[in-house]
């Protein structure tokens, strides 16, 4: 019962804090969050699992009764957690309580609104990493949409009308195109499985027990191997937009920019790796072999969206969204990780989703202590930061250097594993060579952020607003220097998380191993 | 693995001692006296403390230690993911000496940063004490992945200390470029740290398990990768990997002899000493690569601790004068200052000779050796090798000409400036750690003075000697073992000139020696008197060059600005228009095409009846046509 009551708490908190007086709602806000918090950490420490939930590993703290009958179909309530999802729950909770404490300078109109929403949408999260059932999954997974819509839409910049219907339906047709493709997977497999579970269906693909899909009314089929590429692309694609990989980015700078703050938080946190998340979960899980076979196309894929997203983020004066462009590039190390399909890979990508997660959050976050004070976030509009808000600063030399994957901290492990395991990749044709190109990142990376330090923090103190700065609340850094630590922490001891996540990875790569 | 208890078990407190410096100015320094100084000189004295017993413990028993630490992952597949310490004679001399130096420094920066009410000294504190742990776990790491580590975090206290002035422009510039340019490095230096681990599984610099032999393209592309970035000390750790490969070997020597002239005609026409100092060191690393690459792995290790000595008094002692020159750097301001400045010129004048390679300073011995080394290995009909002896040599006259112009501008001729004329007096704390490394300067060259083991018979050359001792061997890291490699792998021979190896010993020495004579003779008498002139404004256009460091920073800031930041706005320019423009054109097209629809709604009954209608007779015409009732 734990899980429903991590979804439970904050959906009637989100109730309770919608109806709340709005000068207490960021404080009861903070509290309903710090509940789930607290008992995802308990889930963390107590967790029993092992092996992949998909893979008919033991699944932690798992509930599951008959819902209802879609035709041929059982649509079971299944929930549990694995070395894959755990970790992700628990930075769920994690960057939604941080959030909620980096909203209180920034959000003065309708908090309770605001605050509701938050905690709404931390309950769909949960329910996105914790859902074994196809339909209940897509249910959590488009429940998500809808809060973040309004919080762009409602608290955003100037543009966020835009924005926020771009984010809305360009990730909303994603879904679509996704859903048909996993839907023919399921209909290829006919009489084989009886449910919309996702163990089922998984373990069905990978038995290799798809057929030919009918096409009713003209007597022709779809071959099952064209039914499983078409369906490998389809939901390839779906979840692309959702990371997002170049060529589908474009949506995301602009949600970033015109986001609130604690918003961008949990865009760039949590929101991306719902698609790499489902990537493994679906695409890399299911059909391993469509994965061989497309190998090639997506490691390139992976490598342009590293390079070229880290070009971008270079070309950029606004800090928002130089930080939104190399969300791009790190996500692009996680594609090239899952696609290596080796132990380190498959590893590397999901630590890569925590770390990734963290850091960016703890980015983000400064930038918006910075903007509290200064009411610009352009790089040309001031200089010397460092000499009227020291802690803060120094708060993001240690995110930006952990962004630049240095050692001790955690995106260095997540950065190394996935090299390690891309590098000996046996599925991916020249994989040293893929690795070597997707790791000159570290160099551009390295490029992009100390420039743009050098011009916003240090030298002489000038500001181009009309603010007066000083030193940030201390709540807000409270948050980051929380991020900086849990940082330090995964990356001096990254066994706390790669232990259990490689447990589950492990299970998904192994058949792997023996593709041709 | 070697695992002796006692002593060494405490070796691991080398690094953790300057760590809980760090933590002690980070987090308490503002509150402390003299702000995080002394944490951090009683922190790095205990670590000098501590090498130099580990030292002594493996020369007495002639036991090295090779132990895991601290799991980074636990392994799988057949990686070997781990942080361990490694204790043979090389790193054991290395922590005597980076610890020495880092004690000194933090000495020394009581004069140079508290005496002179600099702000933020927690923060230069921490820095430093992060530096020092970084640096010395970089020494006694067991693998190339934790070095790796180290290196990385040394890159990022560069990055902090030269950035320490960070509310000028300038400094934070500079830091950016300094660590862009060693990232540039470190791309491939991870490049092959990740091609080592994946290709043989563990990156142990010891023993049997370490990096095997074999040339396949792979070993290749990481031989290459990792060169570029290692740095001396690494390519000395690593030595028994480069030692295989005969042409990278041959290539690594005349890259270092061309460094060692190349970097040294820079520091010619350079006016401010600390940029003297800068482009010498690059040079005298040049010389380290040099004997590397020679076969020469005790020459390069002796001219790595004279260097490091000789090279630290120099910038001591540089640090001192701008103290006294009111943070003033530009040679042509000084001049004179050694009647008002003893100990700093003395020492100063005995660093100065050291690195000019004069007889009997540390320079000479260990700079001697190097070219002995290369030129042997040469004659035995390399021509690589004799190439870059031909361009050493050259460097060593021209190092004698700039050192010895550096030590006329600043300390002899009349003051050229009130600031000289009345220079700021210095304490006890600059004082004291540029007499302890001036002794040495002096004398350090006696720790392997190897043409008088040879031409005596007796056992001075005790660097050689230590290097070779029992504990090397049991980890295969001995000197010994390397120079077989060398030779059955690489094929070097020695050769010699007419008369044997002696008299190409005393001759090679002679050669040099005159060199840097004559080099500093040159200086002398071109910048002696009491106001010198600018000679090197004769060399026209050339000294344009040397100004410019042969252009290499246009270089840098076109690679950076006009090829990268061009590209990036070009790529963001393609993307708004070309990627984004085509996801906005799907929603105008559909908003278009929505808006043309709406227009059919338009609410007249008589409209939609004459569409009814009209739609009930098209579709009649079409059934007629496509069911063939016509």
């Amino acid at each position: 019962m734990l899980v429903e009551a991590l979804i439970a708490v904050p959906l009637v908190g989100a109730a309770v804090v919608a109806v709340a007086p709005n000068e207490y709602a960021e404080r009861l806000a903070l509290g309903v969050s710090a509940v789930p918090l607290v008992g995802s950490l308990y889930m963390y420490l107590a967790f029993d699992g092992s092996g992949n939930a998909l893979l008919g590993g033991d699944v932690a703290y798992e509930t599951f009764f008959e819902w209802l009958t879609l035709g041929p179909y059982a649509v079971n309530y299944h929930v549990g957690l694995d070395g894959i999802s755990l970790p992700l729950v628990v930075m769920t909770t994690v960057l939604t309580t941080l959030s909620i404490l980096s909203a209180w300078t920034p959000i003065d109109d309708r908090q309770r609104q605001f605050y509701g929403l938050m905690l709404f949408m931390e309950a769909a999260l949960v329910g996105v990493f914790a859902a074994l059932d196809f339909l209940l999954w897509f249910v959590f997974w488009e429940a998500v949409l809808v809060p973040m819509y309004f919080l762009i839409g409602v608290w955003g910049g100037p543009r966020r009308k835009y924005a926020a219907i771009k984010f809305f339906v360009y990730t909303n047709i994603a879904s679509l195109v996704m859903f048909i493709g996993f839907f023919a997977l399921v209909f290829g497999l006919g009489d084989a499985v009886g449910s919309t579970g996702l163990p089922e269906i998984a373990q069905a693909l990978r038995a290799g027990q798809l057929g030919a899909l009918g096409l009713p009314g003209t007597g022709a089929a779809i071959p099952a191997d064209v039914l499983a590429l078409s369906a490998f692309v389809a939901m390839f694609v779906g979840f692309a937009v959702k990371v997002p990989v170049v060529p589908f980015h474009t949506w995301l700078p602009d949600a970033h920019v015109e986001a609130p703050t604690p918003a961008s938080v949990m865009l760039a946190g949590v929101l991306l790796k719902m698609g790499t998340y489902a990537l493994l979960r679906f695409n890399f899980t299911m059909l391993p072999e469509q994965a061989a076979t497309l190998a090639v196309p997506i490691a390139a894929v992976a490598v342009v969206s590293v390079i070229y997203g880290a070009l971008l983020a270079l070309a950029q004066s606004d800090l928002k969204r130089i930080v939104a462009y190399s969300s791009v590039s790190s996500m692009g190390y996680v594609i090239l990780g899952l696609v290596a399909y080796s132990y380190y890979g498959v590893g590397g990508a999901t630590f890569q989703m925590i770390a990734h997660g963290l850091i960016s959050g703890l980015l983000f976050m400064t930038v918006g202590v910075f903007y509290n004070a200064t009411h610009t976030r352009m790089v040309g509009d001031m200089s010397g930061l460092a000499d009227r808000m020291p802690v803060t600063a120094s708060v993001f030399v240690a995110g930006a250097f952990a962004y630049m994957g240095l050692p001790l901290m955690a995106g260095f492990a997540a950065e190394l594993f996935i090299f390690l395991g891309a590098f000996r990749s046996t599925v991916l044709p020249a994989a040293p060579l893929f690795t070597a190109a997707a790791m000159f990142g570290i160099v551009v990376v390295a490029g992009y952020l100390l420039w743009a330090m050098q011009r916003s923090l240090f030298g002489p103190f000038r500001l181009e607003t009309d603010y007066d700065v000083g030193r940030a609340p201390v709540h807000d850094v409270a948050a980051i220097v929380t991020l900086v630590g849990l940082i330090v922490l995964l990356g001096t001891a990254p066994e706390l998380l790669y232990d259990m996540m490689s447990d589950a990875t492990v299970d998904v790569v192994e058949m792997g191993g023996e593709l041709p | 693995m070697v695992t002796v208890a006692g002593i060494y078990a405490y070796a691991p407190a080398i690094a953790a001692l300057p760590l809980a410096s760090f933590l002690v100015a980070l987090f308490a320094g503002r509150w402390l006296p003299k702000e995080g100084a002394l944490a951090g000189i009683l922190a790095t004295g205990g670590s000098l403390v501590l090498s130099a017993v580990t030292l002594v413990e493996l020369v007495l028993t002639g036991e090295g230690y090779d132990e895991r630490l601290y799991t980074f992952v636990a392994p799988a597949e057949t990686f070997d993911l781990g942080f361990g310490v490694l204790i043979d004679p090389l790193s054991a001399a290395m922590l005597v000496i980076v610890s020495l130096i880092a004690f000194l420094v933090h000495v020394f920066s009581l004069g140079y940063m508290n005496d002179e009410g600099e702000p933020g000294l927690p923060r230069y504190y921490a820095g430093l004490g992060l530096f020092s742990f970084s640096m010395l776990a970089f020494v006694f790491a067991s693998n190339l992945l934790m070095a790796f580590v180290f290196f990385e975090l040394v890159g990022l206290c560069s990055w902090l200390l030269i950035g320490h002035w960070y509310r000028e422009a300038a400094p934070p510039s500079a830091a950016k470029k300094a660590f862009l340019v060693t990232r540039f490095g470190d791309y491939f230096f991870l490049v092959g740290l990740v091609g080592v681990l994946a290709t043989f599984g563990t990156a142990r610099f010891a023993g049997e398990g370490g990096f095997p032999a074999g040339p396949t393209p792979v070993s290749a592309l990481i031989h290459a990768a990792t060169m570029v970035a290692a740095g001396v000390f690494l390519l000395a750790r690593m030595y028994g990997f480069y030692a295989l490969l005969p042409t990278v070997l041959a290539i690594i020597a005349f890259t270092g002899g061309f460094t060692a002239l190349f970097a040294a005609s820079m520091a010619v026409v350079k006016d401010e000493i600390k940029q003297v100092l800068a482009y010498s060191t690059i040079s005298q690393y040049g010389y380290m690569m040099l004997a590397l690459g020679a076969g020469g792995y005790v020459a390069a290790f002796f001219h790595l601790t004279t260097h490091a000595v000789f090279k630290a008094l120099l910038f001591l002692g540089a640090g001192s004068v701008i103290i006294a020159m009111h943070h003033e750097e530009d040679m042509w301001l000084m001049g004179g200052l050694k009647e008002e400045m003893r100990v700093t010129y003395l020492t100063f004048v005995a660093g100065s000779l050291a690195l000019a390679g004069i007889f009997p300073f540390a320079g000479f011995w260990s700079k001697d050796e190097v070219l002995f080394e290369t030129l042997v290995h040469g004659l035995g009909a390399n021509p690589l090798l004799l190439g870059g002896y031909l361009l050493g040599l050259s460097a060593v006259f021209v190092t004698g000409f700039y050192t010895l112009r550096m030590v006329m501008l600043t300390f002899h001729g009349d003051p050229r400036t009130d600031a000289a004329a009345d220079p700021h007096g210095v304490g006890w704390n600059v004082k004291f750690p540029l007499a302890v490394l001036g002794v040495l300067a002096t004398v350090g060259g006696y720790l392997n003075p190897a043409p008088l083991a040879k031409l005596t018979g007796a056992e001075v050359d005790f660097l050689h000697r230590y290097l070779d001792g029992p504990a090397s061997e049991e980890l295969l890291t001995s000197a010994h073992h390397y120079g077989d490699l060398t030779h059955e792998w690489a094929g070097y021979t020695a050769g010699s000139v007419a008369g044997g190896e002696t008299a190409t010993m005393l001759g090679g020495a002679g050669l040099s020696l005159a060199l840097a004579l004559a080099g500093a003779g040159t200086a002398f008498v071109l910048y002696r008197g009491p106001d010198p002139d600018r000679h090197t404004e004769a060399l026209g256009d050339l000294r344009t060059v040397l100004v410019s460091n042969y252009y290499q920073d246009e270089y840098q800031v076109w690679l950076a600005e006009g090829l990268t930041l061009r590209t990036a706005i070009a790529a963001d320019t393609f993307d708004q228009g070309v990627i984004d423009g085509a996801v906005d054109a799907v929603s105008s097209v559909s908003l278009f095409s929505g808006d043309r629809l709406r227009r059919l709604q338009t609410g007249v009954v008589t409209n939609y009846a004459a569409l009814i209608a009209l739609s009930v007779l098209l579709g009649l015409a079409a059934f007629a046509v496509v069911g063939g009732w016509l």
